[in-house]
């Protein structure tokens, strides 16, 4: 599978979303659909890591055909996915990556800094919110992540939030 | 009847701040709704990943 030929960002949200899994996008799509105009190649998302939401993220990845990036050999499985683990995979629909926890905590601790985005009816998808996306962006010394820190700044200062 | 003249096009140079943030594209990007935003991105990245293919081909 190529990884990056066949890319469907809207696709995979419809997957999750219909399948009904707790997810949170937090990396740069989710900064996008709040304005943000950043360009990337993969979606992130951080899932609740219990037993009955992992169940139904495996349907959903199989559904996707999900390998890992680096060994395309190998699918994620429950004991993968019920760790605070980044899972990196390479999906029909294009890269997904499933954060078990990111620096600012895991699923139950972005919760409270999330809000609802509706992207068509019957759509709904639950984002990272910017301020918390730039605390991400501001703790990691990549000059990459500086300059979308500086983007997000200035679009919540267009936003009236800072 | 007399034709309308067409608007004017807005010529500006885009508007960056101190930091160098454009700031005419996030307001634009401000204008779109999130299904809009993410169908601009799908398209940005159909794109590089066609020019990275074609140059792949070269």
């Amino acid at each position: 599978m190529n990884i990056l030929n066949e890319s469907n960002f809207l696709g995979i949200l419809r997957e999750l979303a219909a399948a009904e899994i707790e997810f949170i996008l937090v990396g740069s799509v989710s900064a996008v659909l709040q304005g943000a105009p950043l360009v990337t190649f993969d979606v992130d998302i951080v899932h609740s890591r219990t037993p009955d939401n992992v169940r139904k993220l495996l349907v959903v990845l199989e559904k996707l055909e999900a390998r890992y990036r680096i060994r395309p050999d190998l699918s994620p499985s429950e004991s993968h996915l019920v760790s605070r683990g980044h899972q990196l995979l390479s999906t029909k629909m294009g890269p997904l990556d499933l954060l078990g926890a990111i620096a600012q905590g895991e699923y139950e601790d972005l919760f409270p800094m999330s809000k609802i985005q509706e992207l068509e009816p019957g759509l709904r998808v639950r984002v990272l919110n910017l301020a918390a996306y730039l605390r991400e962006k501001e703790a990691r010394p990549d000059p990459k992540d500086r300059a979308a820190a500086e983007i997000l700044r200035r679009l919540l200062s267009e936003r009236g939030e800072i | 009847m007399d034709k309308q003249p067409d608007p004017e096009p807005d010529t500006r140079p885009p508007e960056y701040d101190e930091n160098g943030v454009d700031v005419s594209l996030i307001r634009w990007m401000l204008t779109l709704t999130p299904l809009e935003r993410l169908q601009l991105l799908q398209s940005n990245v159909n794109a590089i990943l066609r020019v990275r293919e074609y140059l792949e081909r070269k």
